[in-house]
């Protein structure tokens, strides 16, 4: 017992590190996996009011960009209206009800705090659960894909961005169909790599790569990048393909949450695909 | 007690800096300003060793919160409390320390600075990015971001010492 306790008092002062150590590594730990504690991110209130205002005081360096982006985005959407066509035939505007049924909502948000250069980067959005946003929801912007949502309180979330380690989105080349997982290397913030294509599959550069919408969290289609680089793996019949991402994670503001309103039918119908035998 | 009202103050302004300036700051090539570490450098030298490790924690625990990285920089700010009293006394002056003199830029040499705030503020930005990354097959790129980051950082500690921190710093 008094060896014990001349231990603990010659070790007291590396006794002390160990226990904070073992304090801020089991919070990093615990944080990492899926359901984070709320109260030590920025989606809790005190830090997210603080990041908001930050936000506030930034956003006017990139007013100038900001509208002509909108600007941009409003002659688009003009360009889509019925008004600035000549209608030739009667039949090319008649919306049919029991043709298009809407299947995704989208809910206008802002990145208020972003990071790039880590091996796993999460951005905060403004808006939370008051305003309808759940985890697992697909953030997108106008250029392309930004990531899911990966925990949401009242007023803010948190989106696991496409630059993290383990995003797996589905994705597919757009003129052929080739589909495979998207991931990140944290080399640079501009490019993301793609695994799970078989070389038997011709790609070439500068196809465009889009989202699947396998899992119903993104609509499909919608833009992801560009292929900029074909490589092999070595002893697999795989492509090594890099593409540059078609959004500057770096410069984003406005982005979009998307909700599938119908993600329930889509998760009913796939629970009854049977489970392979050989699997188990 | 004015002493605790200074470096109360200068706790918030260590984590506003970090996190609303130095956070956003992105030159690119994977570089990371680091600046908090430089409060517990400057924290009193007679400080027990308890009591300045509980406040690292605390500094790199309200950084995480502020830039999402849960307990990364709480884990790394107790290192450098932990280790700093042995480099202090390691790199001891000959006459050593002057009582209620804060080892600063102003008031010890540059040679120093280099050894006591250089290899405290590399061990830091080592342990932070092992850490962060947490893989052995990427030490290459651990030790890239170490290397690149490091000048950064202690370049901007210098800096602010010559800034802010005040030439007659006695108490």
């Amino acid at each position: 017992m008094r060896n014990l306790i001349a231990f603990f008092k010659r070790f007291q002062v590396f006794l002390f590190f160990a226990l904070l150590q073992i304090a801020a590594f089991s919070l990093y730990f615990s944080t990492m996996s899926f359901p984070r504690s709320q109260y030590l991110t920025t989606a809790s209130i005190v830090s997210g009011n603080i990041l908001s205002v930050r936000n506030e005081v930034n956003k006017l360096f990139s007013l100038a960009a900001e509208n002509r982006k909108l600007q941009e985005q409003n002659v688009l959407l003009r360009k889509q209206l019925p008004l600035t066509y000549v209608q030739l035939d009667r039949r090319l505007y008649q919306i049919n009800d029991t043709v298009h049924l809407q299947r995704f909502e989208y809910l206008p948000a802002t990145i208020i705090n972003s990071t790039f250069d880590k091996r796993n980067n999460y951005f905060t959005l403004d808006i939370g659960k008051k305003q309808g946003v759940e985890q697992g929801m697909g953030v997108f912007s106008d250029k392309g894909v930004i990531g899911i949502v990966h925990a949401s309180s009242t007023h803010f979330s948190v989106v696991k961005s496409v630059l993290t380690q383990d995003i797996n989105m589905d994705v597919m080349v757009k003129e052929t169909g080739a589909f495979g997982l998207l991931k990140w290397n944290a080399s640079t913030p501009r490019k993301g790599q793609i695994t799970g294509i078989s070389n038997d599959t011709k790609v070439r550069k500068w196809q465009e790569v889009v989202t699947r919408g396998g899992s119903g969290i993104f609509p499909r289609g919608l833009s992801v990048g560009k292929i900029c680089e074909i490589g092999t793996v070595e002893g697999k019949p795989l492509w090594a393909i890099d593409i540059l991402f078609a959004e500057d994670y770096r410069k984003v503001q406005g982005v979009y949450v998307v909700k599938n309103l119908m993600s329930e039918e889509l998760k009913a119908i796939e629970g009854k695909i049977p489970d392979d035998p050989d699997d188990e | 007690m004015i002493e605790i009202v200074r470096h109360s103050g200068r706790f918030v302004l260590f984590v506003l800096a970090q996190t609303l300036i130095f956070n956003q700051l992105e030159i690119g090539y994977g570089i990371q300003f680091m600046v908090y570490p430089l409060f517990i450098l400057l924290l009193p030298i007679e400080l027990n060793i308890f009591v300045s490790m509980l406040i690292a924690f605390l500094l790199g625990f309200s950084v995480d919160m502020l830039s999402n990285t849960y307990g990364l920089h709480a884990s790394s700010a107790v290192l450098v409390a932990y280790l700093k009293p042995y480099f202090f006394s390691m790199f001891e002056p000959r006459d050593s320390y002057e009582p209620e003199v804060e080892p600063n830029f102003h008031t010890m040499e540059f040679r120093w600075i280099l050894y006591v705030h250089g290899v405290l503020l590399a061990l830091h930005h080592l342990w932070f990015f092992t850490i962060e990354i947490f893989k052995f097959n990427e030490i290459l790129y651990i030790l890239q971001k170490t290397l690149i980051s490091l000048p950064c950082s202690f370049l901007l500690c210098i800096l602010i010492q010559l800034v802010f921190v005040k030439k007659a710093s006695t108490r």
